[in-house]
């Protein structure tokens, strides 16, 4: 508990004049790591209510979706996780419907028909099925793993009382693009499974992330060989990041954690040695994992 | 003289490459150039990385006269995934080469990389065994995918991208080192000292793959990267190098050597000479010859050992057999 306090204090301090977080300590601040923080000490910052957000808020664009940092004026994946945070910290309905609307419309490069027939024809060296597609890290470029799945759960969570036709559309194709793209031994990549015939291997992030946008589907055999690999991997995790990702979704699944958070208490120890924003917000999640309401749960 | 079909096509088609070739000459895609009169590269042997790496690496330092004193220096290893095998430079030769430019009079030491797959930068560095490497307080690593970043408009046009948001570190430091591991490549034949570069590129901005780079093309987005962000000197991990399926996947390959370089054209060139590839076909490597540096073997003095022919030329796959070099070196 007091190293919870600690490092509470620690992510607090960080915080920039402006009002969010960058990952390292500039005052160019990040969406990613400004939403990671707010999720684990908004309620503890001294503005109250709504007004913990105004950073955020501030940042949406007219089109409805968020840079991934400040000056930048693209769209980007951050939306997702920027949704997220509404859903769980605001009852700005406005800002939520476009964010929700923003990523509807949002798709990777391969979902247009034309790039569709290349990589049925043309261009078979990564074996995907492109007719499943998820969401870009940046507008113009394809579907990866990470993008899709925190999309995923932030229109899950979004459309939780009521799911639309269109939200239903895009929810399935982009687990079925995850499905897809899982490693054949279990787990999952940045997005890419099997190049030129050869499985890739899958990675610690990449994994818990897309088992967080899986945990109210059915248990097929992709999630279970996930889990299965996540649970073993996890045990030999010695970074922060990857740790606490594993953590935030094996709880979900009903897993131990007790163990897990131990070892991420004991690398993070006070904190000052852990410089990165987002890590050390994620960080402080897995370690109040069961103590909060999970940022990243879906409820239906 | 009757103008029939075929020698109508033929006609326009020959039309068509002059124009082209005109036009490259006239608008150039680059504004920049870095091409020398000759250019300097030291192959080093080394049997394997031991602690004499540093001497080793000095010593071939030495040769060149490089003038640090004062400068930050950035290290640009390349760093890829938390894999096991000749995936990643090795973390001895980068601690080896950031404490032979302090002792070059060097101010400090920034070993930069933004990996491309992993989102998890701090895995792969320990990982990579570069840990033990930062004790010295003037050697810092960088995180390159979260690093502060600049808008830079490109200074050369072959993507089309026009600009691209990169690390202030990588900015602001006075001479760049590009430290590839040797490696073949599925997507780009080659990865070496100017592919590289690909991993300045923020993930914060452009993802974990940089995909929109690929959907520009990785051959045009690397001549863009390295005409706006010049290379300064190569340090080339080629002691325990990687043929067939790399970047990732392929095997491992006892090269046994450094390759040092003031020039990265003519290091690329002259590793893809190791590899017994002909560097005319790399594609990328080929258009940087025309500004980004010298690709002739007679513009390249070598300055230790002597450029062979591999007793075997890498393995490569199927796509990439065009690489292969006939008979000449």
């Amino acid at each position: 508990m007091e190293t919870i306090s600690l490092l509470e204090d620690i992510l607090i301090r960080r915080q920039t004049l402006s009002g969010g977080w960058s990952f390292f300590g500039s005052s160019q601040v990040s969406v990613e790591a400004t939403c990671l923080a707010l999720l684990a000490v908004g309620s503890l910052t001294p503005e109250s209510g709504n007004h913990r957000l105004d950073w955020l808020l501030g940042r949406q664009q007219r089109d409805g979706s968020w840079p991934a940092f400040l000056g930048d004026r693209e769209s980007s994946w951050t939306t997702a996780l920027a949704l997220s945070v509404l859903n769980v910290m605001s009852d700005v309905v406005p800002a939520r419907e476009r964010a929700f609307q923003w990523l509807l419309k949002e798709h990777g490069r391969e979902a247009n028909w034309l790039w569709q027939w290349k990589f049925r024809i043309a261009d078979r060296n990564v074996r995907f099925n492109p007719a499943m597609y998820g969401w870009p890290w940046s507008v113009g470029a394809a579907s990866w793993v990470i993008p899709t799945a925190f999309s995923l759960v932030a229109i899950k969570q979004f459309t939780a009382c009521k799911r639309v036709v269109d939200a239903e559309k895009r929810i399935q194709l982009g687990v079925g693009m995850l499905l897809d793209r899982a490693c054949p031994g279990g787990g999952w990549n940045s997005g890419n499974n099997v190049v030129y015939g050869v499985p890739l291997r899958p990675h610690v992030e990449a994994t818990a992330i897309a088992l967080l946008a899986l945990q109210d589907e059915e248990p097929v055999s992709a999630v279970g060989a996930g889990l299965a690999w996540l649970k073993k991997s996890a045990r030999t995790t010695r970074s922060a990041e990857s740790l606490a990702w594993s953590i935030l979704t094996l709880f979900l699944y009903q897993e131990p954690i007790e163990d897990l958070k131990s070892s991420l208490a004991m690398i993070v120890g006070e904190g000052t040695g852990v410089p990165n924003n987002s890590t050390l917000a994620t960080s402080l999640l897995a370690l109040k994992c069961g103590r909060m309401i999970h940022p990243f749960a879906v409820l239906r | 003289m009757k103008l029939d079909r075929r020698r109508f096509l033929g006609s326009a088609a020959g039309l068509a490459a002059t124009a082209t070739v005109a036009a490259n000459r006239i608008w150039p895609k680059y504004s920049v150039s870095y091409k020398k009169s000759s250019s300097r590269v030291a192959v080093l042997n080394a049997s394997g990385y031991s602690e004499t790496l540093d001497g080793l690496l000095l010593d071939g330092l030495w040769l060149f006269g490089l003038c640090v004193t004062g400068k930050t220096v950035l290290l640009k290893p390349n760093l890829v995934e938390d894999l096991p095998g000749p995936v990643n430079t090795n973390a001895n030769i980068i601690g080896a080469a950031a404490r032979c430019f302090l002792r070059l009079g060097a101010a400090r030491v920034v070993i930069g990389e933004g990996p491309g797959h992993q989102r998890d930068t701090e895995l792969i560095v320990q990982a990579a065994g570069l840990k033990p490497h930062l004790a010295d307080r003037r050697i810092e690593f960088v995180d390159l995918n979260r690093d502060e970043l600049v808008r830079v408009k490109l200074k050369a046009n072959y993507s089309g991208l026009g600009e691209l948001w990169l690390p202030r570190s990588v900015l602001d430091s006075d001479f760049v080192v590009s430290m590839p591991k040797v490696k073949t490549h599925h997507w780009a034949g080659v990865t070496l000292s100017l592919k590289n570069m690909f991993g300045i590129v923020p993930g914060m901005k452009y993802g974990w793959p940089k995909n929109l780079l690929h959907w520009h093309g990785i051959h045009e987005s690397i001549l863009d990267i390295c005409a706006t962000v010049p290379i300064h000197f190569v340090i080339a991990d080629g002691i325990t190098a990687m043929e067939g399926n790399g970047p990732l996947q392929g095997t491992a390959r006892e090269l046994g050597k450094i390759v040092l370089a003031d020039d990265p054209v003519a290091a690329d060139a002259t590793c893809a000479r190791l590899m017994g590839f002909d560097p005319l076909r790399v594609q990328h490597l080929s258009e940087a010859g025309r500004f980004l540096g010298n690709l002739r073997a007679d513009r390249i003095t070598m300055l230790a050992e002597s450029l062979e022919a591999p007793i075997r030329p890498f393995a490569v796959l199927p796509d990439f057999h065009y690489l292969l070099a006939r008979t000449d070196m």
